[in-house]
């Protein structure tokens, strides 16, 4: 708000005292959830690096289980294993509020199977087999969690962004406009007082 | 249809037509096992990389399927499909040159690959998966022809895949398949397998057949030993694991193996100490093992090392043959795993702890 364009009004003025108010008070609140959002933001992220620490293992061993299988068996022997298995695992996505962002919540359920109930015969097959098997249901299953964590943690630094401009513009920009245009309507007041008494004193003189 | 023939004329145990050529056939093996990847390869293969073990294997008996391969397939793929079609060739030659008596027991011995062609197919079907990856994960190095094979892979469903394998002997495990029991189905069929092989070697009086019933007896034992560590670690329920117990080992009968099945996992490990197994993995197996890979593959290689320790005697038998069998068998796995394991980067001592040499 620019100051020449503020009518210099007593009414202006409560009006403009009104704002700067509301302006202190959703810069305070918006600092806390900023804050707090920080606070969450830091305890993800603790979080998401074990989990792609563990993610990482997991893609590991599964390349490792998964190479054994196939020089040990055989490519052939793993893909055909492979068409008995048609079930995929059920993925069910909802979601929750932290501090006002809505992340996500990803269960997921039957991505890990008894090895006599994946549906492969287990005399034809191996422990190769098994173990390639087990380590890709490990790996999923620390890819669900670090979606979750990792989707999480982008929502609140989006958030965490946004929520720092709303701050910074309120701190550095409405507030000291919304101030400079109470002053200045609070001198031209003053001023307009004193223009007055004069007058008056003029009046009374002559 | 002379392939569906052959199985109805197919007979129990010791129902072979013709005379047997033990001496004819002898000769033919002892020349193709002096094709055999010499050992001494191997260890110069794990010092190369890939494109240098392929062109030494294109120096072997593999060239002609390499190049045959080489317009479908490249890399470690070819490899692989050009030693699995070697294989396949080979044993059916084998088939196609035995009377007689070798020539049931090689049938019967080579009877997985008919068993695994057959699963194949269900679990292709299954899957919906197309007809020529169904084709690729065929090893017809059984009494099933690729040909036959490959029809019965363009059949539409898995009911007309059954049909046409109604005078086969999978048929009455077969026409019970229903979509939901895939796993029940290739148990039974794998069970139906060794139940053969039991039954070949169940009349055996002579000393070669004696040996050759031991070392069929062994490999069951070995069955069972891998089955109940699979599903003890597992914790599957014990009369689960009994169905899937094949009857008819050398060390481990139906009534050992029932005492080992009220065991728990530390208690089953601490009671195979009692058999001569347990040499082959004490050093690598205790109650905590995450692992069954390093078990499974000691007791490969205890069933492998047991087949050739008697390999030499009785020259003119089933026994020299049987060596052949699993001798060229042995150079393909050794050969993919050297081949995938450097594919996939797996390390040098993972490598050669698999290999059999």
């Amino acid at each position: 708000m620019a100051v020449n364009e503020v009518k210099p009004t007593r009414s202006e003025l409560i009006e403009l005292k009104k704002k700067i108010k509301l302006s202190e008070s959703g810069h305070k609140l918006l600092k806390m959830k900023r804050d707090g959002l920080i606070l969450e933001f830091f305890e993800i992220l603790g979080k998401a690096k074990n989990v792609r620490a563990e993610l990482d293992a997991s893609f590991k061993e599964a390349s490792e289980k998964i190479g054994i299988a196939k020089s040990v068996e055989g490519t052939i022997t793993v893909k055909s294993t492979a068409f008995a298995l048609k079930d995929a695992p059920h993925i069910q996505v909802e979601s929750h509020n932290i501090m006002g962002v809505v992340v996500p919540k990803i269960e997921s359920s039957s991505v890990r199977k008894p090895m006599n109930k994946r549906g492969y015969g287990v005399l034809g097959t191996s422990s190769y087999i098994d173990e390639a098997a087990d380590s890709y249901e490990i790996l999923v299953e620390k890819i669900i969690l670090a979606a979750e964590i990792e989707t999480t943690m982008k929502r609140l630094l989006d958030d965490i962004e946004k929520t720092k401009r709303r701050v910074n513009a309120l701190e550095f920009k409405v507030i000291p406009e919304l101030t400079e245009a109470m002053v200045f309507i609070r001198l031209r007041l003053e001023e307009m007082e004193r223009e007055n008494t004069f007058r008056l004193k003029r009046i009374k003189k002559s | 249809m002379r392939l569906l023939q052959k199985f109805k004329n197919k007979g129990k145990s010791s129902q072979y037509k013709g005379s047997s050529n033990y001496a004819y056939l002898a000769t033919r093996v002892r020349a193709m096992k002096s094709n055999l990847v010499p050992t001494e390869t191997y260890p110069r293969l794990m010092n190369m990389g890939i494109s240098e073990i392929t062109r030494l294997i294109q120096e072997t008996e593999y060239k002609r399927d390499i190049d045959e391969l080489a317009r479908t397939y490249s890399g470690v793929d070819l490899i692989e499909h050009g030693l699995n079609q070697n294989l396949a060739e080979t044993f059916t030659k084998l088939i196609e040159i035995s009377e007689g008596e070798p020539n049931y027991l090689i049938t019967e011995y080579l009877r997985n690959y008919d068993v695994w062609n057959i699963k194949t197919l269900l679990r292709g079907k299954y899957y919906n998966a197309s007809t020529d990856e169904i084709k690729e994960a065929f090893v017809s190095a059984g009494q099933l022809s690729y040909t036959f094979l490959s029809e019965l892979a363009g059949k539409q469903s898995y009911s007309e895949v059954i049909s046409a394998l109604e005078s086969t002997e999978y048929y009455p495990i077969l026409k019970e398949y229903d979509e939901t029991n895939l796993s029940d189905i290739e148990n039974r069929l794998d069970k139906m397998y060794y139940d053969g092989l039991f039954n070949v070697i169940g009349g055996s009086k002579s000393k070669d057949r004696k040996l050759f019933a031991t070392f069929i007896k062994t490999e069951i034992d070995i069955k069972n030993v891998k089955t109940l560590f699979r599903l003890k670690k597992a914790e599957v329920d014990p009369d689960e694991i009994l169905d899937l117990i094949i009857d008819g080992g050398l060390e481990l009968n139906v009534k050992n193996i029932k005492k080992l099945l009220s065991l728990s996992y530390d208690d089953f490990v601490q009671a195979l100490s009692k058999y001569s197994y347990w040499d082959t993995i004490s050093e690598i197996v205790s109650s905590d093992t995450d692992s069954l890979i390093n078990v499974e593959t000691q007791l490969t290689k205890h069933s492998l090392k047991s087949a050739s320790s008697f390999s030499h005697v009785y020259p003119l038998s089933i026994v020299p043959i049987m060596d052949y069998i699993i001798s060229k068998r042995n150079e393909v796995n050794n050969l993919r795993i050297i081949t995938r394991g450097k594919a996939a980067n797996l390390s040098d001592d993972v490598i050669r702890n698999q290999l059999v040499i």
